[in-house]
């Protein structure tokens, strides 16, 4: 299975810098990234290793490829390589309606890892009621598992409260992170590979991000999965786990933001590991212990 | 060598010489129409009376069809409505779902490979308000063997029976929203919008492929030649983004057997997508130069929002009138100045494609800046389907010399729908306003944006001048034209918006001899029957094709 996030948002937002951190900060996942404009993508020409007529690949093992031929010609044409990406970004135009682009996550072969939504903090509350676009803006973000409130450091701390709680108020179950460039750690911005080892699970240190990790010696039923991820709070902005039997099959649970996603697969290893990664002082360990505890409560 | 063909009458749409009955024709070109002693001077000759009991008119001009009206005709119809075929059958119209059950069943039986898929194109879930959605059920009535796959007109939905679903690993597990589900959660065969349909990559490539093909080409040709047309846009064609289409069309193009002269305006990026525009500019420049005598390149399209019955138009309030509105604009605002101007700067004609009036005032705004930044004043920028046109729109179009293509066709296809779902009463008497474009002195043309109708300038003209609809109504009277009005914008008005007037869309000394024969006159017949007047075929550059 291949992971598929959607880079949405409006113009000028930010899409092409997070592209970006997908791409030279892959920390050696290989990354197909699907763009409509090669031009706008600013890569390092160290970091090219050649060049195609509809692609770019990169140094890294990561590929840009066109969307000009269509969305589905340039998928097929990644799942042709002889080495496909583990993981497909797409950047959606400004415009676009994200949602439907997701779907395209569901296919088979692909699973949706995300819906990543872009928003230039100093523009947003004129965006959303514009005439023209301000459905197409409205849209995006009702859409967004993950709402990227970019530039902060541009903006007066009033506005930046203004947006947080529109936001709020008028979307109030999408997951918000706040970011400068865009600079935002890999594990947050994707989930982690299906082929995971515990040493993965942890999650790399960061100023403004912390985990909180979870062990049990025991396989958990999918139902306690659900019951868990369903009590997870808007402090949680993934989380991520497996849990597996003496025979080695099991589940796997993906979250970000509100989407939730209980798999099954194969080579889980024994007990249930759980890891929920959030903001530096808001999340809070105590009460996801709690959670655990209550969604677990027979297992060790 | 001068042929003069003779008629019973000819319209020459040239005002200071409306008519005549002989039309000397020399090398493909007009040296005069009138009666035989003013045309028999130009020299030796021979007279052509293969036209004498017929009448002669401009060959037909159609500002907006796509290549893919005879690309899906490589597959069985379904529609409603009754749609002529390239060879000149017509395909009859699917009334209810026995019928349409019953030609499934015919198309299966005289497929020779069982394992064959079977996609026909067509359908339209609009025309049966009171039955349940189709879906798989109904279509096993037809095969449980066999993959079938209907494509619906709109080309966003499609219903698959469980043979094609099995074929395509499709199980109700699958995330995707566009799976519809029956109450107990099986998934039922439709298919909505591209992803879902994509599931099928079968049927869903097959379809994509076929625009490209050959024959899509061949099929087109003639469609618009059985209708009386000799130049057709592509509008919205793909010569840019897949160069490898484009070598087909020239091949084509190049023998003087083929029936048409093609006006493609090709899309220059994704819609919605940014490009550089600036760059992609100078291809299309050098495209234009590269243009021939039955191939040109004219220009550019952009389409900016979705459909009107696709509730995807962007409206001004009061918005639609029932349902939900998806209204979604396809450019992203504070650029398109920026994506336009380098077509602009390079002379090059600008087609949007705007079905919502909100649209259109983007599009408005945007031609009015680029002519601030670089006037350009025979640009002929267009607004194509044009459908909501406000009557404040119109002025401003007249003083900024914008072009409106009406898509009349919509008047009788959707038009009740639009009366009773969409826009409502008061919009839909509004629709395509021709008499006020008039008035305001907006010139415009119609079109059939074929394949989503059928190729069919008698039909659109017919629309306009009638404003019927299925149901009986007469949708604004008071936008009505007359027929020499209608006549006008199917011909020269139409030529004019492609910058082709002064080469076709008239009948004039110097110009091609591009004809439409028809067994009788749109001026003179009953305004009611104008739709039904048969073609015989029509001359191109001198040569006469025959109407299959
Ligand atoms: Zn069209």
């Amino acid at each position: 299975m291949i992971a598929f996030t959607v880079i949405g948002g409006y113009l000028g937002a930010g899409k092409t810098t997070l592209l970006n951190h997908f791409l030279t900060q892959s920390s050696g996942r290989r990354f197909g990234v699907l763009i409509n404009d090669f031009g706008a993508i600013n890569i390092d020409a160290e970091l090219i290793a050649s060049r195609g007529e509809t692609t770019i690949t990169l140094t890294n093992g990561c590929i840009c490829c066109s969307l000009a031929d269509g969305f589905l010609n340039a998928v097929d044409q990644l799942l042709a390589l002889e080495t496909p990406p583990e993981h497909i970004v797409v950047e959606a135009s400004g415009v676009a309606e994200v949602n439907q682009l997701a779907q395209y996550g569901h296919l088979p072969g692909l699973f949706l890892d995300g819906v990543l939504v872009v928003v230039d903090v100093e523009t947003l509350l004129e965006k959303v009621n514009d005439r023209y676009v301000g459905q197409t803006v409205r849209r995006q973000i009702n859409s967004a598992d993950l709402v990227i409130l970019n530039k902060v450091d541009l903006i007066d701390p009033s506005v930046l409260k203004a947006c947080f709680e529109w936001l709020k108020q008028a979307h109030p179950k999408v997951r918000v992170v706040s970011s400068v460039r865009c600079e935002l750690p890999l594990p947050v911005l994707a989930g982690q590979p299906m082929h995971e080892r515990r040493s993965e699970f942890l999650f790399p240190e960061h100023a403004h991000y912390t985990s909180w990790n979870h062990v049990l010696n025991d396989p958990v039923t999918r139902e306690q999965l659900e019951f868990f991820a369903e009590g997870l709070d808007a402090t949680v902005i993934r989380a991520k786990g497996t849990s597996g039997g003496p025979s080695g099959s099991g589940l796997q649970l993906q979250v970000v933001g509100r989407r939730v996603q209980i798999t099954s697969m194969n080579n889980v290893g024994l007990g249930t590991r759980l890891v929920a990664i959030g903001l530096a002082g808001q999340i809070d360990t105590r009460s996801l212990d709690a959670l655990a505890a209550q969604s677990f409560g027979g297992a060790r | 060598m001068i042929t003069i063909f003779r008629a019973r009458t000819i319209i020459t749409m040239n005002p200071s010489n409306p008519c005549g009955t002989h039309v000397a024709v020399r090398d493909g070109m007009i040296l005069g129409v009138g009666t035989y002693d003013e045309v028999k001077g130009w020299g030796e000759h021979v007279i052509d009376e293969t036209f004498s009991d017929y009448v002669i008119v401009p060959g037909f001009v159609e500002g907006h069809a796509h290549v893919m009206a005879g690309g899906m005709l490589q597959r069985p119809y379904v529609g409603f409505f009754d749609r002529p075929l390239p060879d000149g059958q017509m395909a009859r119209g699917i009334k209810s779902y026995a019928a349409l059950i019953t030609r499934l069943r015919e198309i299966d039986a005289a497929l020779t490979d069982s394992d064959e898929q079977l996609i026909a194109e067509g359908f339209d879930p609009i025309y049966f308000p009171d039955q349940p959605r189709l879906n798989r059920h109904h279509l096993d009535q037809v095969s449980t063997t066999r993959p079938i796959f209907i494509h619906h007109a709109n080309g966003h939905l499609a219903t698959a029976n469980t043979a094609m679903l099995k074929l395509n690993n499709i199980t109700k597990d699958l995330q995707i929203e566009g799976l519809a589900r029956d109450a107990a959660g099986e998934i039922d065969g439709e298919l909505r919008e591209p992803p879902a349909m994509s599931l099928c990559r079968s049927a869903f490539r097959e379809i994509q492929r076929s625009n490209m093909t050959e024959l899509a080409i061949q099929n087109f040709a003639a469609l618009a030649r059985n209708a009386g047309i000799t130049t057709c846009t592509d509008l919205g064609g793909i010569s840019i983004l897949a160069p490898n289409a484009l070598e087909r069309w020239r091949a084509l193009t190049i023998d003087e057997s083929f029936p048409l002269r093609v006006a493609q305006y090709n899309l220059p990026a994704m819609p919605g997508a940014t490009a550089d525009f600036e760059s992609i500019a100078k291809e299309f420049v050098k495209l234009k130069k590269s243009g021939s005598e039955r191939l040109r390149f004219l220009g550019v399209k952009f389409v900016l929002d979705g459909s009107i019955q696709g509730f995807t138009a962007l409206l001004n309030q009061p918005g639609y009138f029932s349902g939900e509105d998806h209204g979604q604009l396809l450019a992203v605002p504070d650029q398109l100045v920026d994506w336009m101007l380098p077509f602009h700067r390079a002379g090059l004609s600008i087609h949007m494609h705007c079905n919502g009036n909100r649209t259109q005032d983007l599009a408005i705004e945007t031609i009015e800046a680029l002519l601030k930044i670089a006037p350009h004043p025979d640009h002929r920028h267009t607004i194509t389907h044009a459908q909501l046109t406000t009557q404040a729109q119109l002025r401003k179009m007249a003083k900024l010399g914008l072009c409106a293509n009406f898509f009349t066709n919509h008047l009788w296809y959707w038009g009740d729908q639009h009366y009773e779902i969409t826009v409502g009463p008061e919009r839909a008497n509004a629709l395509e306003p021709c008499a006020s474009a008039l008035r305001e002195g907006v010139s415009f043309s119609f079109h059939s944006d074929a394949g989503v109708t059928p190729l069919g300038p008698l039909h659109t003209m017919w629309c306009a001048v009638n404003r019927v609809t299925p149901k009986g109504r007469v949708l604004g009277p008071l936008e009505r034209i007359t027929p020499a009005q209608a006549l006008k914008a199917a011909t020269i008005d139409a030529a004019y918006q492609l910058h082709l007037d002064h080469e076709v869309g008239s009948l004039e000394a110097g110009k091609q001899a591009d004809f439409a024969v028809l067994h009788d006159d749109p001026l003179a017949v009953e305004p009611m029957v104008i739709r039904d007047i048969k073609v015989w075929g029509t001359v191109l550059g001198g040569r006469v094709f025959k109407a299959a």
